[in-house]
């Protein structure tokens, strides 16, 4: 298991160096002179010149891109060149806010749409099914930009109980975590339901009915704990998601995430920036997916098994 | 089940208290007093009848408060917080005022006096003197310490004459230096901070208030300088500026109290917020001119008599009602509106699809054999203008093709003279030699245009430093229907300044390019009660 862990990561070394250079390359691609984002519109040429060499940007593409590597080994990510900040620290700041915006939203949409799922699974083909089916189309479908300015007018503009923007306290967190939260519960609602439906006509299940087992132990014990392992993978996928897409509702919010930096970043053409938050992002996102791996082994004993032999 | 809930709901609880802790680390702050982070909208403060913050929603995050190493409006509008100019520019007549010198004058053609206040202190209690006006203008001078080196270019020297008099030498007469002495970036700051280690001596400043704490993403925070030397001394305790920069959601945040100023209300939600009794939607000329620009140097738009036809191609006032509704004024001249010397009574190229018809063919080219490439930047309003250009010009049979960059790169491209039409926008307040030599003189980094004339470079030079005002004002008039006919641009608007606020503020200090200064600005209780 040990190994298959330590070869998970060392995997994650061949995806961060191509996607750090796709970036790179991208930004490079792009065009324009950061020197013309750092210095004033009226420097003088030979003020631009200086500052070009300084920060080595006559150098060719593969030699700045190895100095760039260089100091990502070191953990030197360089400095933004809108602020000045150092890239790392930024991302880090903006890190635990990503976090705590991203977990709270995955586990109100939790809280919803597992039960409901399962609730509609179980009245397949009913009102109370399509009604479900209704909401989550609705979730999917609804854009959450759109969904966070409705939810800022009602809630802050119009019955003033909650804050429109900002980052101060838990307050500050609902409004932004239940427009994250809500497309997300669509999401899993709409897995959880026909997962279900997959495991609920199984043999296992008619015979825990059989021996007589309660409704209850048959649907969660029996039922869901088989139907979890698809569940797991879109929570886990829509967490990724969620980490590193929940921009929109972060501009809307103010929320300062590293959605938000981003978004930020790339219309300045903060250039260190971009590509340190996301080759940040894709090192987040492989970890991530370790981590839904490995919650399969706790789920299924099957899959633990195979990851041994494996290792 | 039940216990899979309460484990949800328990880290619901973790990853708010998470958020709630993080929310003000990472901030830079001068080790002075600070509050919980959160807006105290509402509360009075110090002052009886006054709200303690005063909270300006903005458009988008500061970027550097060192004053000599940037030149962005929204920096300028916290260094004016903190910092102070040797001479004061009025928003309303553009008169220079006293600030921290209290008289000045040319005594010959070379040098210029300032004498200073005797008065003035810095935020941290020092005293102001001639010493920190040399070390301000020699630090800005030298281009390995301020980005803002290439404005002094005229000063030669700045010399300490007595403990409150410093006499600046210079290479000529400008009619401009003064209101390049009045520029943000050129602020006065303390040597004796610069001297003494001190982590951010940039901070220190003679203004009403101190720097406080900036945490990116979310605020920056300035409080009163309760020991300002002067008489007119800020009001608000807190002055804060967070940048939310989807519009849509800075008009909530104003409505909902979060914020009591919302700088750059969207255009289209300007009629709701002046259905709303409790917020005043401003509304003043502006000084900001859009305009479509043409490489002058290249094909095609090397033939004057195209770049006319194209301009009688552009319906101004139609872009105003679309882009704008209607905030905003058309111009024909080049000069910015409300900039001393303005001159719109040119014939000029006015709308007439006929007429650019008749310039396009004499121009040597026939409906539909040409094609141009515009290049614009991302963001409004360049791509609500842009294809309006697109469908004029497509009256007169020129195709255009619409290229989109982010403002660096677009600024780079213009540089480089790879454009052949372009879009983009000039503020100016009162320098002309903003206009006339940044923009239009031979080889300026600015020069868009790639405008090379001797006859301009030569004009702008004598309104820089012709002395007789009356014949100043003819020579920028003569240069302005020069231009006017040689087209290197066609002026679309300029765009007027809209600015929602609540209806008890009071002090604000509003400049139509943006500049503001909020340093007396407060909102009044005693107005909200009522």
């Amino acid at each position: 298991m040990i190994r298959y862990v330590l070869k998970r990561l060392l995997f994650m070394i061949p995806t961060i160096l191509i996607t750090s250079f796709l970036i790179y390359f991208a930004m490079d691609l792009a065009g324009g002179d950061p020197v013309n984002t750092i210095l004033p519109e009226n420097a003088t040429t030979e003020q631009k010149e200086a500052l070009r060499e300084e920060m080595g940007l006559n150098d060719p593409f593969l030699i700045r891109y190895a100095r760039y590597m260089g100091g990502l080994v070191t953990g030197d990510m360089g400095e933004s060149y809108v602020t000045g900040l150092d890239v790392f620290d930024r991302f880090m700041q903006c890190l635990p806010m990503t976090l705590a915006l991203g977990g709270t939203a995955l586990i109100l949409a939790c809280i919803i749409s597992i039960p409901l799922g399962i609730y509609t699974a179980l009245n397949q083909n009913s009102w109370k099914d399509t009604t479900g089916m209704v909401f989550a189309l609705f979730g999917v479908s609804m854009p959450n930009f759109w969904l966070g300015l409705m939810l800022m007018l009602v809630f802050a503009v119009n019955l003033n109980w909650l804050p429109s923007q900002g980052a101060e306290g838990p307050k500050y967190l609902i409004l932004p975590a239940l427009t994250v939260g809500l497309g997300l519960a669509a999401l899993i609602t709409r897995t959880t339901r026909s997962s279900m439906l997959d495991v609920i006509r199984a043999d296992y299940m008619t015979t825990a009915k059989a021996k007589g087992a309660s409704r209850r132990r048959v649907i969660y014990y029996h039922g869901l704990k088989n139907a979890m392992i698809p569940i797991v993978t879109a929570i886990g996928m829509q967490f990724s998601l969620v980490m590193t897409g929940s921009a929109l509702a972060e501009v809307v919010f103010s929320w300062p995430g590293i959605g938000r930096l981003v978004f930020e970043s790339i219309d300045k053409r903060d250039v260190p920036t971009v590509t340190g938050s996301i080759i940040l992002c894709c090192i987040l996102m492989s970890i991530i997916n370790l981590l839904v791996d490995l919650i399969y082994a706790f789920l299924d004993p099957r899959i633990k098994a195979q990851y041994s032999n494996k290792g | 089940m039940k216990r899979i809930l309460a484990m949800l709901l328990t880290l619901v609880m973790v990853f708010a208290l998470v958020a709630c802790s993080s929310g003000n680390n990472g901030g830079t702050n001068n080790g002075g007093s600070s509050n919980n982070g959160g807006s105290t909208g509402g509360e009075e403060g110090s002052t009886p009848g006054v709200q303690g913050t005063l909270t300006i929603g903005i458009a988008s995050d500061i970027n550097e408060l060192d004053p000599q190493q940037q030149n962005d409006q929204i920096n300028n509008n916290c260094i004016a917080l903190t910092h102070q100019t040797l001479v004061f520019l009025a928003n309303e007549n553009n008169d220079y005022l006293p600030s921290l010198a209290e008289s000045w004058e040319w005594t010959d053609d070379t040098h210029l006096v300032f004498h200073l206040v005797e008065n003035a202190t810095f935020s941290d209690g020092t005293p102001f003197n001639a010493d920190d006006v040399v070390f301000t203008y020699e630090k800005a001078m030298d281009p390995d310490r301020s980005v803002v080196a290439a404005t002094l270019s005229l000063v030669e020297s700045v010399e300490k004459i007595d403990e409150y008099t410093v006499q600046f030498v210079t290479s000529s007469y400008s009619n401009e230096l003064l209101a390049v002495l009045a520029g943000y970036p050129l602020v006065i700051l303390s040597e004796d901070a610069y001297n003494s280690g001190m982590e951010n001596p940039h901070y220190v400043g003679t203004g009403r208030y101190i720097f406080d704490e900036w945490v990116p993403g979310q605020y920056v925070r300035f409080v009163k300088n309760e020991n300002y030397w002067g008489d007119d001394p800020g009001v608000s305790d807190v002055i804060e500026f967070r940048p939310i920069i989807e519009a849509a959601s800075r008009v909530a945040a104003l409505q909902s109290g979060d914020i009591d100023v919302c700088i750059d209300p969207p255009i289209n939600e300007l009629s709701f917020l002046e259905e709303d009794e409790d917020i005043t939607v401003h509304n003043q000329a502006g000084t900001r001119l859009f305009y479509l620009g043409f490489n002058c140097e290249s094909e095609p738009f090397n033939n004057q008599t195209l770049r006319q036809a194209i301009a009688c191609a552009i319906n101004r006032q139609e872009i105003i009602d679309g882009v704008l509704d209607g905030y905003g004024q058309a111009q024909t001249t080049v000069v910015n509106r409300g900039v001393w010397s303005f001159y719109d009574d040119m014939e000029g190229f006015d709308y007439d699809v006929e007429r650019a018809k008749e310039l396009l063919a004499e121009a040597g080219y026939s409906e539909g054999e040409l094609t141009v490439t515009l290049y614009i930047s991302n963001g409004s309003p360049y791509t609500s203008i842009a294809p309006m250009i697109m469908q004029y010009l497509g009256e007169i049979g020129v195709g255009v093709d619409i290229q989109q960059f982010d403002e660096a790169t677009l600024k780079t491209q213009c540089q480089d003279g790879n454009q052949q039409m372009f879009l983009w926008r000039w503020n100016v307040i009162d320098r002309l030699d903003e206009i006339y030599t940044e923009l239009f003189s031979t080889d300026y980094a600015t020069n868009y245009h790639q405008y090379s004339d001797p006859y301009v470079d030569d004009m702008a030079k004598q309104v820089l430093t012709e002395k007789d005002r009356d014949t100043r004002e003819q020579l920028s008039i003569e240069l302005q229907e020069y231009l006017v006919e040689a087209c290197p641009q066609v002026p679309l608007y300029t765009a007027d300044l809209v600015i929602a606020y609540d209806k008890n503020l009071k002090g604000e200090y509003l400049f139509g390019g943006g500049n503001h200064n909020w340093s007396w600005a407060y909102i009044d209780l005693s107005g909200s009660e009522a």
